[in-house]
């Protein structure tokens, strides 16, 4: 009887740790992938683990990641169990209120949490920048820095911020169980409160504070939107940047950085579980050891008279971290820097190397999740970036609200070589602020094994036929553009009879179930795997979807005969720029010919510049041995007939905006 | 103890005052003011409370999914809890790590893997393919991605560990001669269970269910990607006034705070239930 149920619950807790493995265990296949898929088997290869180590971005994040998530684990467990300790020691009523006012973090929407520290910390550097002039001015003895910046040391008190509250929880139920007349004891029998807390309380509550810690390292590793909001231009994390590559496409890279550190720490684990059962097999020999002199010493260190010591200690490590964190957030300043923000997956990576060595400039290139993500953190005034490349409705909206800068033009010789077709665009009718980086169409995708015909309207988005196989694009411009072109209405319409008569159409469509579901990068999975028969998605990417379908998916790009969007992104420079002239190199050295080939390679969104458009098929054949098909080259980059039937996005007025969102809140609804 | 360590908790007070409350300050600023579409000023007001009814429907799928969802975690983390307590301290430690572990690779690769299972041609329904279980029922596929229990799962798989961990460290340090002496009074296991062992580990019940409970209101991402999109949760909602097109971060503030304001309710309520428990335990 005894025995079984010990069966039984040993196969439950093998099945829950299955349910816990299989999504991991997938994600470490992956990684494994030929392909870019992270559906598709596309047969065995390491590609991605020699890529990674080439790639400097996520080294580099995931150093900040690990550094963070340890730092921010270690305070918070230590200054949490102590807030625990001493919670306990108020009466119940002010515990119970000082409980729901730690709970708030954990309540907070994630997104509320970030933007509301960084007002928060925006707040206080303007405050400390108006006291450090002040008192530069009344002394000259010690000169006081006036422009402080979100960085690493904003985003760790952050993340300290939300990990504090975890510890709490775990620590404060053990405190609870914990016999309190122990500590009385113990201390009745000659400890100090020092000691009885080492010997006593710590032994007792240790299981909590594991699980605090464990469970803030798990916090602060899978975080990605408050650290986005505190980080500021110079710094980022592994999740800020898998999360900003899902504006094209989450690259197996990322399945082998999390492979690798997976590994690693179950080999930790395996070396310790190893430890142990040396140990015991000693223990259970009766070896007595004599104990070591790390043991002497820490017997030693808590004897009474050791008190200055410790506190001497204490101090030391105290100031040793504060001299570490200033050292830290001061030593960005050393070197000439650009700060660009840009996409995730948006430019070959050897471009900032290249950059770095010609000109000495250091690049910090950070990526954003989506134009709207960019525009919240500059409304927060949490990003003090020289360059960004937002799309065309996104950059008249920063021009309306006197958001950029002029560039200077004679500072920008490549600017010669953008094409006529892309210059004086209505986003930027002078053309006085924007230099072009790439652009493309937004089409239908379909698989041609799961249509009967093949559509060439958008009306096949509605279509009852396709009932359950039609992936919606989960962003209510483009989504609402579609049916805006099928009624043959304007995609910049500020109408609300005829905004509202489209969105009936997706509605209605979406009663009748012809949607599977509301997708942006995931349309890659679905429709690379034959989940779903017709989506909507930009040309670039469906000639990466292409590369990595199924053998039994067939996919085509269609430009509906009714028209349809085509965009620009182009490089800005903001508004106060710290790095104005370091920003003109950068930009003049993106729309240089050689970078505009490779990064077209690298993209495969099509490039503004005259040269690069006419040189990338023989690009293309010199680096890949074989002849560019000209059919895929037309539906990178559009033949100007084809342009002539879309249009572009314009920025729409705030209440059409707000219509677009309302709508879109009653269709998820 | 009482009273004399009460000052551990000072420094505590005043970082939650910079950064919590101050924070919490400034977000109550957003929710009461209003941009005036016209000029772009801002302006007192409660117009962003007012329109709320509309997200009833967001506000009660949110709650109720999370309530399904700490339920399923408690069902599952509990016995989990309680079992690996049971076992040697190696496989504990062990067993401890293990289940934080999948949490340390990105959500959003996690939230993909399950995708890719649960998707109409993914690993599963291939796998019901492949044995002949769909032949048998006359279907293509098993509706599974895009359905509210696809959202309960990611949700589950996101938080379940949240939930074992205070449990199992509060009754791993049960005091083994209170369930012997209810032994020997005469209880069977049940009762010993229901009068000795529940009542006592209630405290990281609590925690558990506050930890998996309060993230999972305000969840966002999981509905978009395992629900297909038309499951959208509170999170969503306030996500899509900050980073949606028409940047209303004054309404996602207020909704943010009515949300907190519900949630605070049911944890007083939720905590007045585990009010008995304090006697319970030995003091």
């Amino acid at each position: 009887m005894k025995r079984q149920s010990r069966v039984g619950s040993r196969l439950f807790i093998g099945l829950v740790f299955l349910f816990l493995y299989l999504p991991i265990f997938l994600l470490i296949v992956f990684s494994f992938n030929a392909g870019d898929s992270s559906a598709v088997w596309r047969g065995f290869s390491l590609e991605w683990y020699s890529a990674l180590f080439q790639n400097r971005l996520i080294m580099e994040s995931l150093y900040t990641t690990l550094l963070v998530s340890l730092l921010a684990t270690a305070i918070a467990t230590a200054a949490g169990t102590f807030a625990a300790i001493g919670l306990y020691s108020l009466s119940k009523r002010r515990r119970d209120a000082l409980l729901v006012v730690n709970d708030i973090p954990m309540m907070n929407a994630d997104i509320v949490t970030g933007v509301s520290l960084c007002l928060f910390f925006v707040a206080f550097f303007q405050g400390w920048g108006a006291f450090a002039q002040w008192f530069n001015s009344v002394q000259g003895a010690v000169e006081l820095p006036t422009r402080l910046t979100l960085g690493f040391t904003t985003m760790l008190l952050a993340h300290v911020a939300f990990n504090i509250p975890y510890v709490i929880l775990n620590v404060a139920p053990k405190l609870r169980q914990m016999d309190k007349n122990l500590v009385d004891a113990a201390q009745d029998l000659g400890c100090t409160w020092m000691q009885a807390f080492w010997k006593v309380i710590l032994p007792e509550i240790k299981p909590g504070i594991v699980s605090g810690a464990l469970i803030a390292f798990t916090m602060s590793i899978d975080d990605f939107v408050i650290s986005y909001f505190t980080a500021g231009s110079s710094t980022s994390t592994l999740a800020m940047r898998i999360y900003s590559m899902t504006k094209k496409r989450i690259t197996p890279e990322v399945n082998a950085v999390s492979t690798l550190l997976f590994l690693s720490v179950l080999a930790l684990l395996v070396l310790n579980n190893v430890r142990e059962i040396r140990q015991e097999r000693r223990m259970d020999r009766q070896e007595v050891r004599p104990p070591s002199f790390l043991e002497r010493l820490s017997m030693r260190f808590h004897q009474p008279s050791w008190k200055w010591v410790r506190r001497g200690l204490a101090g030391a490590m105290a100031c040793g971290f504060i001299l570490a964190v200033a050292l830290l957030s001061g030593a960005a300043y050393s070197q000439p820097v650009v700060n660009v923000c840009s996409w995730g997956e948006y430019i070959d990576e050897d471009l900032i190397a290249q950059f770095e060595d010609a000109t000495g400039i250091r690049v910090n290139y950070q990526t954003a999740e989506s134009n709207e993500a960019l525009y919240s953190l500059l409304k927060s005034g949490g990003a003090d970036y020289d360059v960004i490349v937002p799309s065309d409705y996104m950059i008249s909206q920063l021009i309306e609200e006197g958001m950029l800068e002029e560039l200077d033009y004679s500072q920008i010789p490549n600017f010669e070589l953008i094409d006529q077709r892309f210059r004086n665009l209505p986003y930027d009718p002078e053309n006085k602020y924007t230099v072009p980086y790439s652009w493309g169409t937004l089409g239908l995708i379909y698989n041609a094994n799961m249509v009967e015909e093949e559509p060439d309207s958008w009306g096949a988005l509605y279509d009852e036929q396709y009932a359950g196989s039609v992936l919606l694009i989960n962003n209510s411009r483009d989504a609402l553009a579609a049916a805006l072109f099928h009624l043959g209405y304007s995609v910049n319409t500020t109408d609300e009879q005829e905004i509202r008569e489209a969105f009936e159409l997706i509605a209605g469509a979406n009663r009748r179930g012809v949607f599977q579901g509301k997708v942006m990068d995931q349309v890659f999975q679905k429709m690379e795997g034959g989940n779903a028969a017709i989506a909507t998605y930009y040309a670039g990417d469906y000639l990466s979807m292409l590369d990595n379908q199924a053998d039994d998916v067939d996919l085509r790009y269609v430009i509906p005969e009714e028209g349809a969007n085509w965009f620009v992104d182009a490089m800005c420079v903001l508004k106060d720029a710290p790095h104005y002239e370091n920003a003109m190199k950068w930009i003049n050295f993106i729309a240089s010919t050689d970078a505009n080939l490779a990064n077209m390679d690298y993209i495969w969104y099509a490039s503004p510049n005259t040269q690069a458009l006419e040189q990338y098929p023989a690009y293309y054949e010199e680096l890949y041995g074989e002849e560019l098909d000209p059919e895929l080259y037309e539906i990178m980059a559009a033949p100007a007939q084809v342009l002539e039937r879309c249009e572009m996005y314009l920025v729409l007025p705030p209440a059409t905006r707000a219509l677009y969102n309302e709508l879109w809140v009653q269709l998820g609804a | 103890m009482r009273s004399k360590r009460g000052w551990f908790a000072f420094p505590y007070v005043i970082w939650m005052a910079l950064f919590v409350v101050v924070p919490i300050i400034i977000m109550a600023v957003y929710a009461f003011t209003a941009a005036d579409p016209a000029t772009g000023a801002t302006q007192a007001t409660f117009g962003n409370f007012t329109g709320m009814g509309l997200y009833l429907s967001v506000f009660l799928r949110s709650f109720w999914l999370a309530v399904l969802a700490t339920l399923v975690c408690l069902l599952i983390g509990y016995p989990v809890s309680y079992w690996m307590a049971k076992e040697g301290p190696r496989f504990q430690r062990l067993a401890m790590a293990l289940i934080m572990l999948p949490m340390w690779m990105n959500f959003l690769l996690r939230t993909y893997s399950w995708m890719s299972i649960l998707e109409n041609n993914g690993l599963l329904n291939q796998l019901f393919r492949a044995v002949g279980l769909l032949e048998l029922l006359g279907l293509d596929h098993i509706q599974m991605i895009g359905t509210p229990g696809a959202v309960v799962l990611g949700m589950v798989y996101n938080y379940l560990p949240f939930m074992i961990l205070p449990i199992y460290s509060v009754i791993v340090k049960l005091d083994n001669s209170l369930i012997e002496a209810a032994r020997d009074l005469g209880a069977d296991g049940v009762r010993v269970f229901r009068k000795v062992i529940f009542p006592l580990s209630l405290p990281g019940i609590l925690s558990g269910v506050t930890m998996v409970f309060v993230p999972s209101v305000s969840t966002f991402a999981i509905s978009n990607l395992l629900g297909g999109g038309n499951q959208m949760m509170l999170g969503d909602l306030i996500e899509l006034q900050f980073l949606g097109g028409a940047y209303n971060p004054h309404l996602g503030a207020a909704i943010s705070m009515v949300m907190m304001v519900i949630v605070v309710v049911c944890m007083v309520v939720m905590n007045h239930f585990g009010e008995g428990e304090e006697q319970a335990v030995i003091m």
